[in-house]
């Protein structure tokens, strides 16, 4: 019996970049990145808090501990730091990030003196034996940016032969092949089959962000911190448990978590759409990262009303951009009315409204938006 | 609006009550010199409505000197049927009434009542200024103030859109101008003027280019960094190789292997070396054996060749004798033969002698004959010319004597001329028979005459004597000199032997011939006798003696024809010939001889000599000395034959070895083993070198933690972006509205232009037909376009602005009254510089202009304003 926490992809050093439309608003400032940043550090906390509570055996970290070799010395020692609360095994192998190069980011590490004892870094493809524990880990360490070559071939092949009585446990970064989306990087190819062709209890895998299981013995773990829009199903590690030799793992998904990266789209055209909105911005998990894409249109009320949930919804959450730019504002005759857009103010909306049309229409939007807000204004210091 | 009465009282000069009434529709023309009262009319309308009747401003229409003064006005006007009545008083009665109708209102009530119905405004502080006089500004105009229309329609500026905008009911916004200026001050945040980004939105621009570079430095950086850790890499797989692997060790081992076999081959080289030195010794004595050898063969040759000349010599030698008595039987012919020829010779010589001296013989007797017979003709010459010369000698004459003798004769005939001339004639007659005689002389007979040169003596026979005696001493002394020329003449003719001059000529001449006679026969003997006779005679003598000598030697010779021979009859010169020929041929002959015995001589010797050599060759072949040195060296030649080929073979096969040995290849071979060693040596060396370098490098730079400052860079920079694109949509967002909203606005301009434009125009045609004239947004007028011209208003000529002035503020009177707006045109001195052609137009304008407006004129220069069509009036 032997329980391991399988995490991966910590990518600590990056920076996110949270943009995810052409035209965005939002109040992006600088303490969100920092925040945000401060969150990956956090997760290695909370997965050794994990790895304590869950009195896990070892800790899996398959590759792309780093976000890149060059790294400050200060965020390496963090790094290490924030992984002291576990006192068990840390077992790591370099990933395509941080790959173990000539000169690469654990060289330093190590010249740094910040790998505390109980830090494992597995950088030979070689068999590591834990007969204690009753384990055995096959890494498939990285030494090269990218390879087109599987490397847990070897984890068949004579060297890799492990006492029978000590579980197989393979450790290894890459793509798998033939089961993720077309775009994922076809470099450090991994078979799909390695688990059960090398006679593995568990492959644990890292570089894909999302929790994915390949198949009941091999599993990408995801990252713990979502960091892009794209990554779907990350901020989770596994807990894996197994009963002895060949018996069938048992995992289990813990979301750790802090931020939810939540991408989404809304299209305008009846007020209803407006309830609508925000009825499901308010069930989006407070502190989550939030990128809107609005489209459609809208009357001037509306639109400010749509301010209004919008700006609710930003104060609420880490950060929030929003893109409007196939937004149109389409004033009604009340919205005029109700601005005293008279005279030639009047024929100006009607003229950008049309405008709103043509091929530079979000200027046009824009303006209209700036030029209602301006009547708002004026009204109200009227009625003042 | 009509203005019908006007009352002023208390002002300035006047200090009585002074009221205008019966004002009329159109034109009030007031005319008056100056001072008269015109502009303070003018000035009292204007403080009526602009000043307050609390201000102070009005101190100047006090009369001066009066301090208790309350200057009053009081106006009445129409305006849409109601009649209005203003009454106004400053200063020490501080009032102000108006009655509108039925309605009365009073103090700054009925003052604002005024400024609301006219658009103008009051000023707050201090006296009214141009800004707040509105309308009233622009249509009251002031002494010499025509022409400024800008400022005017600027103060009038809020008043005239108002009442305009009425006429164009609801298009102008309540807010717009409001809206434009916020959206300018929007703007303006983000971009200049010209458009460029500025604040906020420029820094943030900058910035953005900042981390732009940034970045791409950091990217460079990494890129650096990256390939420096693939060298490091590359650097440390080959030093675990070239560790492991030990290359160097292969070409150590090889180049040994190569230095052995190249010390082979240099000891094979060594022994080839001695060789070829043997193998060049017996090629030299091998030489010289053959050498030898040749001698040898030379010498039997040499014998060969002795024999063959001895034969040679021997046989010429033969030939030669038998040749001998040929040659001597030949010589002794032609001896023989020229011996004959010698005789003949001799003998026809000897005939050829006697035949030359025998024709000399003969020749020489003809000349001693002729010789003879001139001889004796000479002497015969010379005895007659001998003869010849004793007579010429015997009576030769001194031929100058003869001539002397000549004067003298000459004298003495001139002297006897004279004599007769002068002497005394006597001529005589005498009877036959009768004599007388002349004193010493012969009786004288018959008749004649006679010259008497002196006394003379007549003797008259019978009678006696008679003496005549010559008169003068002339006669005298003629007849002495007479006497003494005589003398001379007569020793003369002594001397020369002669009794008188005749006899002397004569004997000359003879004389003469004789000397041609001599001279004749002289030539004549020298002909026969060029030498004289004498030698003639000589030579005779000579000749006498050669003559007998030849016929001497002639005897001596024998007789023609005595012996006979070949040659008897051959001439002198055939003998030569054949004696010539002979003796060619006996020298031939000689010649051939003496040949003959030299070459047997030389023959004799040259066999003799043939046969010496030949003696002496086969002495020397046939030593055994020689015989045995000769043998010695045969067998000599054989051996190092023998040693010479051996040496051949064992140099070629060696040579063979070497060539397939290749030392120049072992050479280089050893040297690029050595070299590759070296080189691999080298290689690690440098290697290890890099290695440290790189690592030490890589380590600074890693510590940089360039990728994550990226990263963080790239956050920020994305970040930057963003809020610059928010910017960049927002200027360009308020470009695109302000621009909307100007041109909004400009269009409703130009729509509050059009009727102002239209009334402009009607006055324009009056005064420069066919020009057109722009005005701005503010409604003032712009541009001037008149044919070609085109300029700004304010550019134009004084006149020219004072008339644009007048029919602008007419053309707003207009535009006014079309908005129900009351219009009351007052001018003050207007057209002050129009020449008189334009003020007629202007004229023809201001009465157009009556027809719709209450015009009040006021005007120190009546006759300009004749033709207006109505009368001017005084003000008092």
């Amino acid at each position: 019996m032997a329980r391991f926490l399988h995490t991966a992809d910590w990518q600590i050093g990056r920076h996110s970049l949270l943009s995810s439309g052409r035209m965005s608003t939002g109040r992006f400032t600088e303490d969100e990145a920092a925040l945000l940043a401060e969150a990956r550090f956090t997760a290695i906390e909370r997965i050794a808090a994990v790895g304590m509570a869950e009195k896990v055996d070892a800790v899996l970290v398959a590759g792309d501990l780093f976000d890149a070799q060059t790294v400050s010395d200060k965020t390496i020692r963090r790094a290490f730091q924030a992984m002291a609360s576990y006192i068990g095994l840390w077992l790591v192998i370099p990933g395509n990030h941080d790959a173990a190069l000539s000169e690469s980011v654990w060289t330093r590490a190590q010249r740094l003196g910040a790998i505390p004892q109980n830090v494992q870094l597995l950088l030979q493809p070689e068999p590591v034996l834990f007969a204690d524990k009753g384990f055995a880990v096959l890494p498939a360490p990285l030494t090269q940016r990218q390879t087109y070559h599987d490397l847990t071939q070897w984890f068949e092949s004579d060297s890799a032969q492990t006492p029978p009585h000590l579980l197989r446990i393979g450790l290894a970064h890459g793509s798998v092949e033939g089961q993720l989306p077309e775009s994922a990087d076809s470099s450090n190819p991994i078979s799909a089959e390695r688990a059960h062709t090398a006679k593995l209890d568990y492959l644990a895998l890292g570089d894909w962000h999302g929790t994915k299981q390949i198949n009941s013995r091999t599993w990408y773990s995801g990252t713990p911190e979502q960091d892009r829009f794209k990554d779907n199903g990350a901020g989770n590690v596994l807990i894996v448990d197994i009963e002895k030799p060949g018996a069938e793992p048992q995992v289990s998904v813990h979301s750790i978590g802090q931020h939810q990266w939540v991408k989404r789209e809304y299209t305008l055209a009846v007020d209803a759409d407006l309830d609508h909105l925000r009825t499901e911005l308010g069930q989006i998990a407070d502190k989550s990262v939030i990128a809107l894409t609005i489209r459609g249109q809208v009357s001037l009320h509306n639109h400010q009303q749509l301010m209004q949930i919008l700006g609710d919804a930003e104060a609420r959450h880490r950060s929030f951009q929003c893109d409007f730019s196939q937004l149109r504002l389409q004033p009604t005759a009340d919205d005029i009315a109700a601005l005293h857009a008279d005279g030639y103010v009047g024929e100006v909306i009607e003229e950008l409204r049309q405008r709103q049309e043509q091929a530079d229409g979000e200027t046009a939007h824009e303006a209209l938006a700036i030029l209602a807000d301006l009547l708002r204004q004026q009204n109200a210091e009227a009625s003042a | 609006m009509k203005l019908t009465r006007l009352t002023v009282n208390q002002i300035r000069q006047f200090r009585q009550p002074l009221t205008i009434s019966d004002l009329t529709d159109g034109i009030n023309l007031f005319v008056g010199p100056n001072e008269s009262g015109k502009s303070t009319l003018v000035r009292a309308i204007r403080a009526a409505f602009f000043e307050r009747y609390t201000s102070n401003s009005a101190e100047d229409l006090r009369p001066w000197g009066d301090s208790s003064a309350a200057p009053e006005i009081e106006l009445e006007f129409e305006w849409q049927q109601q009649k209005w009545k203003l009454n106004k008083r400053f200063l020490n009665k501080k009032r102000c009434d108006l009655q509108i109708n039925q309605q009365h209102l009073s103090g700054a009530e009925a003052e604002d009542k005024l400024a609301e119905l006219l658009g103008f405004e009051f000023s707050s502080r201090g006296g009214s200024k141009p800004e707040h006089w509105g309308i009233p500004g622009l249509l009251w105009v002031e002494q010499g103030s025509i022409q400024d229309i800008q400022k005017s329609v600027e103060h009038a500026g809020q008043h005239l859109k108002t009442a305009l905008s009425n006429t164009l009911g609801e298009v102008t916004s309540t807010a717009g101008d409001a809206l434009i200026e916020q959206v300018e001050n929007e703007r303006a945040i983000l971009l200049t003027k010209t458009g460029k980004p500025t604040g906020q939105y420029q820094k943030i621009l900058l910035d953005c280019e900042q981390y732009q570079i940034q970045l791409k430095d950091l990217d460079e950086k990494i890129q650096r960094y990256r390939s420096d850790v693939d060298r490091l890499g590359q650097l440390q797989r080959q030093r675990q190789e070239h560790d492991s692997q030990k290359p160097w060790l292969e070409y150590c081992q090889k180049a040994e292997e190569a230095k052995n076999a190249l010390a082979t081959v240099q000891d094979m080289q060594a022994k080839q070396q001695s060789d070829l030195q043997l193998l060049q010794n017996c090629q030299n004595n091998l030489n010289l054996c053959l050498e030898q050898l040749r001698d040898f063969r030379q010498g039997e040759e040499k014998l060969a060749q002795r024999a063959q000349d001895k034969t040679k010599a021997a046989k010429a030698l033969e030939d030669c004798k038998e040749l001998s008595a040929q040659i001597t039987q030949r010589l002794q012919q032609a001896q023989a033969d020229y011996q004959k020829a010698k005789d003949a010779l001799s003998r026809a010589r000897l005939i050829d002698r006697r035949q030359n001296l025998q024709r000399e013989h003969d020749q020489l007797n003809a000349q001693l004959n002729a010789q003879l017979d001139n001889l004796q003709k000479a002497q015969q010459l010379q005895n007659e010319l001998q003869a010849l010369r004793a007579k010429l000698q015997a009576q030769t004459l001194d031929e100058k004597l003869l001539a002397k003798l000549k004067q003298l004769h000459n004298e003495l005939t001139e002297i006897q001329i004279r004599q007769q001339s002068l002497a005394t004639r006597l001529e005589y007659d005498l009877e036959a028979g009768k004599s007388i005689t002349i004193s010493g002389q012969e009786p004288i007979q018959g008749k004649g005459e006679r010259l008497l040169l002196e006394a003379t003596d007549l003797f008259i026979p019978g009678i006696g004597k008679l003496r005549l005696l010559p008169g003068g001493t002339d006669i005298r002394e003629l007849a002495r000199k007479q006497e003494r020329l005589r003398l001379d003449y007569t020793n003369l003719l002594q001397t020369l032997k002669v009794q008188n001059l005749e006899q002397a000529e004569n004997r000359l001449a003879e004389n003469k011939h004789l000397a041609q006679q001599i001279t004749h026969l002289q030539a004549q003997l020298q002909m026969l006798a060029p030498k004289g006779v004498d030698e003639l005679n000589v030579s005779v003598q000579l000749i006498k003696q050669r003559v007998a000598s030849l016929q001497t030697e002639l005897e001596k010779f024998p007789a023609e024809g005595g012996e006979q021979s070949d040659f008897a009859n051959a001439d002198l010169k055939t003998c030569e010939a054949h004696l010539e020929a002979k003796d060619a041929e006996l020298k031939t002959a000689e010649r051939a001889h003496q040949q003959h015995q030299s070459d047997l001589l030389v023959l004799q010797n040259a066999y003799e000599a043939a046969n010496l050599e030949w003696q002496k060759q086969n002495n020397e072949l046939q030593s055994p000395e020689r015989q045995a040195r000769e043998r010695d060296a045969l067998d000599r030649l054989s051996n190092l034959n023998a040693e010479e080929a051996e040496l051949h073979k064992r140099i070629d096969e060696r040579k063979q070895q070497i060539e397939a040995a290749n030392p120049e290849a072992l050479q280089k071979e050893i040297e690029r083993l050595s070299k590759s060693a070296d080189a691999l040596e080298k290689e690690a060396l440098q290697r290890e070198g890099e290695i440290t370098r790189l690592k030490i490098h890589l380590e600074s730079i890693g510590a940089e933690g360039a990728e994550e400052k990226r990263a963080s860079i790239q956050q920020e920079l994305e970040r930057l972006q963003r809020h610059r694109d928010e910017m960049q949509n927002r200027a360009a967002a308020l470009d695109l509205l302000l621009n909307l909203l100007k041109q909004k606005r400009q269009e409703l301009t130009r729509q509050l232009q059009a009727p102002l434009q239209k009334h402009l125009n009607h006055y324009l045609k009056l005064l420069f037909p066919g020009a057109t004239l722009t005005v701005d947004e503010n409604l003032r007028p712009q541009i001037l376009t008149r044919e070609q011209e085109h300029g700004d208003v304010i550019s134009l000529s004084y006149g020219a602005r004072e008339q644009i002035g007048l029919l602008s503020r007419l053309a707003y009177a207009d535009l006014l009254r079309e908005a129900s707006r009351p219009t009351l045109i007052i001018l003050d001195d207007a057209l002050v510089h129009c020449d008189g052609e334009r003020l007629e137009q202007m004229k023809r304008i201001l009465f157009d202009a009556v027809e719709r407006h209450q015009i009040l004129l006021f005007s120190c220069h009546p006759e300009r304003w004749r033709g207006l069509g109505v009368v001017g009036r005084g003000v008092v």
